[in-house]
Protein backbone atom coordinates (compact mmCIF):
# COMPACT_ATOMS: atom_id res chain seq x y z
CA UNK A 1 0.00 0.00 0.00
CA UNK A 2 1.21 3.19 -0.67
CA UNK A 3 -0.18 6.91 0.84
CA UNK A 4 -1.24 7.73 -2.99
CA UNK A 5 -3.79 4.52 -2.79
CA UNK A 6 -5.19 6.00 0.51
CA UNK A 7 -5.79 9.40 -0.22
CA UNK A 8 -7.15 8.42 -3.69
CA UNK A 9 -10.11 6.61 -1.82
CA UNK A 10 -10.73 9.77 0.70
CA UNK A 11 -11.25 12.30 -1.65
CA UNK A 12 -14.09 11.72 -3.78
CA UNK A 13 -15.79 11.36 0.17
CA UNK A 14 -15.20 14.76 0.90
CA UNK A 15 -18.63 16.93 1.52
CA UNK A 16 -18.64 18.86 4.53
CA UNK A 17 -15.22 17.53 6.49
CA UNK A 18 -12.40 19.90 7.22
CA UNK A 19 -8.90 18.34 5.83
CA UNK A 20 -5.53 19.65 7.59
CA UNK A 21 -2.37 18.07 6.81
CA UNK A 22 0.78 18.71 8.14
CA UNK A 23 4.21 19.65 6.14
CA UNK A 24 4.76 16.03 4.91
CA UNK A 25 4.60 14.77 1.23
CA UNK A 26 1.47 14.25 1.94
CA UNK A 27 0.00 17.73 1.90
CA UNK A 28 1.40 17.72 -2.30
CA UNK A 29 -0.31 14.71 -2.68
CA UNK A 30 -3.91 15.88 -0.85
CA UNK A 31 -3.95 18.71 -2.68
CA UNK A 32 -2.97 17.93 -5.95
CA UNK A 33 -6.27 15.39 -5.55
CA UNK A 34 -8.36 17.78 -3.65
CA UNK A 35 -9.05 21.18 -3.88
CA UNK A 36 -11.92 21.60 -1.37
CA UNK A 37 -12.22 24.73 0.48
CA UNK A 38 -11.96 22.63 3.52
CA UNK A 39 -8.43 21.89 3.36
CA UNK A 40 -5.76 23.49 5.17
CA UNK A 41 -1.92 23.32 4.96
CA UNK A 42 -0.58 23.52 8.57
CA UNK A 43 2.96 24.64 8.13
CA UNK A 44 5.38 23.20 9.27
CA UNK A 45 5.83 19.58 10.53
CA UNK A 46 4.41 18.88 14.09
CA UNK A 47 2.19 20.73 14.19
CA UNK A 48 -1.21 19.88 12.93
CA UNK A 49 -2.69 17.38 15.22
CA UNK A 50 -2.69 20.02 17.60
CA UNK A 51 -4.38 22.54 15.15
CA UNK A 52 -6.55 20.07 14.34
CA UNK A 53 -7.97 19.28 18.18
CA UNK A 54 -7.92 22.93 18.61
CA UNK A 55 -10.85 23.22 15.23
CA UNK A 56 -12.42 20.77 16.84
CA UNK A 57 -12.89 21.38 20.39
CA UNK A 58 -14.57 24.61 18.62
CA UNK A 59 -16.83 23.11 15.76
CA UNK A 60 -17.64 20.31 17.70
CA UNK A 61 -20.56 19.02 15.00
CA UNK A 62 -17.95 19.28 12.77
CA UNK A 63 -15.95 15.71 11.30
CA UNK A 64 -12.11 17.34 11.56
CA UNK A 65 -9.60 15.25 9.69
CA UNK A 66 -5.67 15.51 10.44
CA UNK A 67 -3.77 14.51 7.70
CA UNK A 68 0.23 13.35 9.42
CA UNK A 69 3.24 11.63 8.37
CA UNK A 70 5.27 9.71 11.00
CA UNK A 71 8.05 12.51 10.94
CA UNK A 72 5.87 14.76 12.02
CA UNK A 73 4.05 13.05 15.05
CA UNK A 74 7.36 12.13 16.48
CA UNK A 75 8.03 15.63 16.64
CA UNK A 76 4.90 16.20 18.41
CA UNK A 77 4.09 13.61 20.86
CA UNK A 78 2.66 15.21 23.80
CA UNK A 79 0.26 15.35 21.61
CA UNK A 80 -0.97 12.12 22.43
CA UNK A 81 -1.92 11.95 26.22
CA UNK A 82 -3.81 15.49 25.33
CA UNK A 83 -5.82 14.04 22.63
CA UNK A 84 -6.82 10.99 25.17
CA UNK A 85 -7.42 13.16 27.57
CA UNK A 86 -9.98 15.32 25.24
CA UNK A 87 -11.46 12.42 23.35
CA UNK A 88 -12.61 14.10 20.52
CA UNK A 89 -15.69 12.56 19.13
CA UNK A 90 -15.11 14.87 15.77
CA UNK A 91 -11.54 14.47 15.37
CA UNK A 92 -9.60 11.47 13.05
CA UNK A 93 -5.75 11.60 12.51
CA UNK A 94 -4.03 9.45 9.78
CA UNK A 95 -0.87 8.81 9.95
CA UNK A 96 1.37 8.09 6.80
CA UNK A 97 3.95 5.99 7.97
CA UNK A 98 6.50 5.16 5.56
CA UNK A 99 8.78 4.85 8.33
CA UNK A 100 11.40 7.41 6.58
CA UNK A 101 12.23 11.07 6.52
CA UNK A 102 10.93 11.36 2.86
CA UNK A 103 12.17 14.90 1.58
CA UNK A 104 13.25 16.38 -2.09
CA UNK A 105 16.37 14.93 -2.05
CA UNK A 106 16.74 12.22 0.77
CA UNK A 107 15.25 9.49 2.57
CA UNK A 108 16.66 8.95 5.97
CA UNK A 109 14.86 5.96 8.39
CA UNK A 110 12.56 7.47 11.49
CA UNK A 111 12.60 5.94 15.09
CA UNK A 112 9.17 3.70 13.07
CA UNK A 113 11.19 1.92 10.93
CA UNK A 114 12.80 0.38 14.51
CA UNK A 115 10.87 -0.82 17.52
CA UNK A 116 8.70 2.58 17.80
CA UNK A 117 4.53 1.42 17.23
CA UNK A 118 2.72 4.71 17.40
CA UNK A 119 -0.31 3.30 17.32
CA UNK A 120 0.52 1.43 21.04
CA UNK A 121 1.75 5.01 21.87
CA UNK A 122 -1.57 5.99 21.14
CA UNK A 123 -3.54 3.95 23.07
CA UNK A 124 -1.47 3.68 26.07
CA UNK A 125 -2.37 7.35 26.05
CA UNK A 126 -5.71 6.92 26.17
CA UNK A 127 -7.06 6.60 22.31
CA UNK A 128 -8.97 3.56 23.24
CA UNK A 129 -9.55 3.26 18.74
CA UNK A 130 -5.72 3.57 17.85
CA UNK A 131 -5.04 1.20 14.96
CA UNK A 132 -2.01 0.03 12.30
CA UNK A 133 -3.54 -1.33 8.54
CA UNK A 134 -0.96 -1.87 6.19
CA UNK A 135 -3.20 -2.77 3.36
CA UNK A 136 -5.93 -1.13 1.56
CA UNK A 137 -8.71 -3.59 2.91
CA UNK A 138 -7.32 -2.68 6.42
CA UNK A 139 -7.84 1.23 5.63
CA UNK A 140 -11.38 0.50 3.86
CA UNK A 141 -12.44 -1.23 7.75
CA UNK A 142 -10.62 1.26 9.95
CA UNK A 143 -9.75 3.93 8.23
CA UNK A 144 -13.34 5.33 6.31
CA UNK A 145 -15.60 5.44 9.72
CA UNK A 146 -12.68 8.17 10.63
CA UNK A 147 -13.88 9.87 6.96
CA UNK A 148 -17.79 9.41 6.98
CA UNK A 149 -18.09 8.15 10.83
CA UNK A 150 -18.48 9.29 13.96
CA UNK A 151 -15.72 8.99 17.04
CA UNK A 152 -12.27 9.64 17.58
CA UNK A 153 -10.26 7.13 15.47
CA UNK A 154 -6.61 7.55 15.13
CA UNK A 155 -5.53 5.29 12.08
CA UNK A 156 -1.98 4.43 11.59
CA UNK A 157 -1.52 3.16 8.19
CA UNK A 158 2.21 1.50 6.94
CA UNK A 159 2.69 2.75 3.44
CA UNK A 160 6.01 1.75 1.16
CA UNK A 161 7.89 5.15 0.72
CA UNK A 162 6.28 6.76 -3.04
CA UNK A 163 8.44 9.05 -4.83
CA UNK A 164 5.05 10.67 -6.20
CA UNK A 165 4.84 13.72 -4.26
CA UNK A 166 8.46 14.61 -6.00
CA UNK A 167 6.60 14.05 -9.25
CA UNK A 168 3.59 16.19 -9.33
CA UNK A 169 3.52 19.64 -9.31
CA UNK A 170 4.10 21.27 -5.76
CA UNK A 171 0.93 23.75 -4.39
CA UNK A 172 1.48 27.11 -5.33
CA UNK A 173 -0.92 28.75 -2.90
CA UNK A 174 0.83 29.98 0.33
CA UNK A 175 -0.35 29.67 4.21
CA UNK A 176 -1.70 32.83 4.25
CA UNK A 177 -3.93 31.98 1.50
CA UNK A 178 -4.81 28.64 2.50
CA UNK A 179 -6.11 30.46 5.49
CA UNK A 180 -8.14 32.33 4.18
CA UNK A 181 -9.86 30.99 2.16
CA UNK A 182 -10.52 28.22 4.62
CA UNK A 183 -11.78 30.75 7.49
CA UNK A 184 -14.39 32.00 4.63
CA UNK A 185 -15.36 28.50 3.99
CA UNK A 186 -15.98 28.20 7.75
CA UNK A 187 -17.88 31.23 7.85
CA UNK A 188 -20.23 30.89 4.94
CA UNK A 189 -20.87 26.81 6.18
CA UNK A 190 -21.26 27.88 9.53
CA UNK A 191 -23.00 30.99 9.55
CA UNK A 192 -20.78 33.31 11.44
CA UNK A 193 -17.89 35.51 11.54
CA UNK A 194 -14.13 34.72 12.61
CA UNK A 195 -13.29 37.49 14.53
CA UNK A 196 -9.87 38.33 13.80
CA UNK A 197 -10.88 38.13 9.59
CA UNK A 198 -13.78 40.09 10.40
CA UNK A 199 -14.54 44.12 10.12
CA UNK A 200 -11.23 46.17 9.16
CA UNK B 1 -0.43 36.93 43.76
CA UNK B 2 -3.06 38.72 45.59
CA UNK B 3 -6.86 36.99 44.50
CA UNK B 4 -7.76 40.01 43.30
CA UNK B 5 -5.13 40.58 40.69
CA UNK B 6 -6.43 37.05 39.08
CA UNK B 7 -9.67 38.23 39.36
CA UNK B 8 -8.99 41.54 37.93
CA UNK B 9 -6.98 39.23 35.54
CA UNK B 10 -10.06 36.85 34.29
CA UNK B 11 -12.52 40.31 34.10
CA UNK B 12 -10.08 41.72 31.69
CA UNK B 13 -10.15 38.41 29.39
CA UNK B 14 -13.55 38.19 29.80
CA UNK B 15 -14.47 42.03 29.17
CA UNK B 16 -11.69 41.16 26.03
CA UNK B 17 -13.96 38.39 24.50
CA UNK B 18 -11.39 35.88 25.39
CA UNK B 19 -13.59 32.50 25.38
CA UNK B 20 -10.95 29.66 24.81
CA UNK B 21 -7.22 29.66 26.70
CA UNK B 22 -4.74 26.69 26.62
CA UNK B 23 -2.17 26.50 29.31
CA UNK B 24 0.47 24.73 31.11
CA UNK B 25 0.30 26.21 34.83
CA UNK B 26 2.83 27.71 36.44
CA UNK B 27 3.15 29.32 39.78
CA UNK B 28 2.55 33.06 39.84
CA UNK B 29 -0.64 33.52 37.68
CA UNK B 30 -2.05 29.88 38.12
CA UNK B 31 -4.72 31.62 40.53
CA UNK B 32 -6.39 32.09 37.49
CA UNK B 33 -7.22 28.39 36.47
CA UNK B 34 -10.01 28.00 39.18
CA UNK B 35 -11.98 31.11 39.02
CA UNK B 36 -11.89 30.73 35.12
CA UNK B 37 -13.33 26.75 35.58
CA UNK B 38 -15.73 28.48 38.07
CA UNK B 39 -16.95 30.82 36.14
CA UNK B 40 -17.47 28.54 33.29
CA UNK B 41 -17.47 31.17 29.95
CA UNK B 42 -13.93 30.42 29.11
CA UNK B 43 -13.63 27.15 27.07
CA UNK B 44 -10.52 25.76 29.39
CA UNK B 45 -7.80 22.84 27.59
CA UNK B 46 -4.87 21.96 29.44
CA UNK B 47 -1.65 20.95 27.10
CA UNK B 48 1.18 18.75 27.40
CA UNK B 49 3.79 21.33 25.59
CA UNK B 50 3.61 25.39 25.51
CA UNK B 51 4.10 24.46 21.87
CA UNK B 52 1.13 21.93 21.61
CA UNK B 53 -0.91 24.67 23.84
CA UNK B 54 -0.28 26.87 20.78
CA UNK B 55 -1.10 25.18 17.87
CA UNK B 56 -4.24 23.95 20.32
CA UNK B 57 -5.21 27.64 20.44
CA UNK B 58 -4.30 28.36 16.60
CA UNK B 59 -7.00 25.92 15.68
CA UNK B 60 -9.90 27.00 17.86
CA UNK B 61 -9.15 30.72 16.81
CA UNK B 62 -9.05 29.60 12.92
CA UNK B 63 -12.79 27.42 14.17
CA UNK B 64 -14.45 30.90 15.61
CA UNK B 65 -12.73 31.25 19.29
CA UNK B 66 -11.15 34.42 20.32
CA UNK B 67 -8.11 32.30 22.33
CA UNK B 68 -5.27 33.13 24.57
CA UNK B 69 -2.75 31.17 26.12
CA UNK B 70 -1.21 31.18 29.57
CA UNK B 71 2.14 29.86 29.50
CA UNK B 72 5.23 30.95 32.35
CA UNK B 73 8.72 32.48 31.09
CA UNK B 74 9.83 29.25 29.75
CA UNK B 75 6.97 28.83 27.28
CA UNK B 76 8.27 31.66 24.57
CA UNK B 77 11.43 28.83 24.37
CA UNK B 78 9.62 25.49 24.09
CA UNK B 79 7.07 27.03 22.09
CA UNK B 80 9.09 29.31 19.76
CA UNK B 81 8.31 27.10 16.57
CA UNK B 82 4.84 27.24 16.77
CA UNK B 83 4.77 30.39 17.37
CA UNK B 84 6.69 30.98 14.19
CA UNK B 85 4.55 28.49 12.13
CA UNK B 86 1.35 28.79 13.17
CA UNK B 87 1.20 32.23 14.48
CA UNK B 88 3.33 34.43 12.40
CA UNK B 89 3.83 32.05 9.36
CA UNK B 90 -0.11 31.49 9.16
CA UNK B 91 -1.15 34.34 10.74
CA UNK B 92 -3.21 33.52 13.41
CA UNK B 93 -4.04 35.95 16.87
CA UNK B 94 -3.37 34.34 20.15
CA UNK B 95 -3.40 36.45 22.72
CA UNK B 96 -0.15 35.55 25.68
CA UNK B 97 -0.38 35.33 29.02
CA UNK B 98 3.05 35.25 30.58
CA UNK B 99 4.12 34.69 34.11
CA UNK B 100 7.78 36.56 34.00
CA UNK B 101 9.70 34.05 36.58
CA UNK B 102 13.51 35.11 36.66
CA UNK B 103 12.44 38.88 36.13
CA UNK B 104 14.27 41.48 38.14
CA UNK B 105 10.88 41.83 39.69
CA UNK B 106 10.09 38.10 40.49
CA UNK B 107 9.92 38.21 44.56
CA UNK B 108 10.39 34.47 44.40
CA UNK B 109 13.36 34.50 42.05
CA UNK B 110 16.56 32.11 42.24
CA UNK B 111 19.08 30.26 40.00
CA UNK B 112 16.41 27.98 38.92
CA UNK B 113 14.36 31.04 37.23
CA UNK B 114 16.85 33.53 36.21
CA UNK B 115 18.60 32.55 33.27
CA UNK B 116 15.65 31.73 31.85
CA UNK B 117 13.85 35.04 32.61
CA UNK B 118 16.61 37.77 31.87
CA UNK B 119 16.24 35.82 28.16
CA UNK B 120 13.24 35.83 27.87
CA UNK B 121 12.19 39.38 26.05
CA UNK B 122 15.30 39.21 24.00
CA UNK B 123 13.05 35.72 22.57
CA UNK B 124 10.39 37.79 22.17
CA UNK B 125 11.36 40.15 20.31
CA UNK B 126 13.40 38.02 18.48
CA UNK B 127 9.93 35.96 17.49
CA UNK B 128 8.91 39.51 16.22
CA UNK B 129 5.69 39.11 18.62
CA UNK B 130 4.26 42.64 20.40
CA UNK B 131 4.57 42.65 24.07
CA UNK B 132 3.67 44.88 27.19
CA UNK B 133 5.27 44.05 30.76
CA UNK B 134 2.46 44.56 33.18
CA UNK B 135 4.03 45.53 36.95
CA UNK B 136 0.88 46.26 38.40
CA UNK B 137 -3.29 46.05 38.12
CA UNK B 138 -3.81 49.65 36.89
CA UNK B 139 -5.16 49.88 34.12
CA UNK B 140 -5.27 46.05 33.26
CA UNK B 141 -8.55 45.28 31.88
CA UNK B 142 -7.54 47.66 29.27
CA UNK B 143 -3.93 46.54 28.95
CA UNK B 144 -5.57 42.79 28.05
CA UNK B 145 -8.42 44.64 25.34
CA UNK B 146 -5.26 46.82 23.62
CA UNK B 147 -3.48 43.34 23.53
CA UNK B 148 -6.17 41.25 22.62
CA UNK B 149 -6.67 44.11 19.68
CA UNK B 150 -2.87 44.09 18.67
CA UNK B 151 -2.74 40.49 17.88
CA UNK B 152 -6.23 40.40 16.27
CA UNK B 153 -5.27 43.48 14.08
CA UNK B 154 -1.66 42.05 13.29
CA UNK B 155 -3.39 38.27 12.74
CA UNK B 156 -0.05 37.38 15.16
CA UNK B 157 0.80 36.37 18.50
CA UNK B 158 0.84 39.02 21.12
CA UNK B 159 1.92 38.63 24.77
CA UNK B 160 1.24 40.54 28.17
CA UNK B 161 4.22 39.98 30.39
CA UNK B 162 2.95 39.86 33.97
CA UNK B 163 5.75 40.84 36.51
CA UNK B 164 5.65 43.00 39.89
CA UNK B 165 2.56 42.76 41.74
CA UNK B 166 2.00 39.55 40.10
CA UNK B 167 5.16 37.70 40.30
CA UNK B 168 4.90 37.56 44.53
Amino acid sequence: MIRRDCLEIMAPLMTDQLVLSSQSGQRIEWFHLSQHEGNLLVGMMGCATGVGMGLALALPHRRVIVLESDGSVLLSLFNLPTLGNLNLSNLTVFVFDNEVYSGSTMSEPTATAGKTDLAAIARASGIENAVTVDDIEGFKEHGLPGVIGEGLHYVVCKVEESLWHREIPRPSVDLAEYKYRFVRYIERTEGITIPFVGLG
Amino acid sequence: MEPVLAEKIVHGLKAAGIDFMTYLPESRLSQILPLLREDGSVQMVAAASEQEAITIAAGAALGGKRVACYMESTGPYVSAYSLLTVGKQMGVPILLLIGFLGSFADQRNSFLYVTIGMRMIPTIEGLGLEYRVIENADNLERHIRDAQRVSDSMRAPAALIFSGEFAR
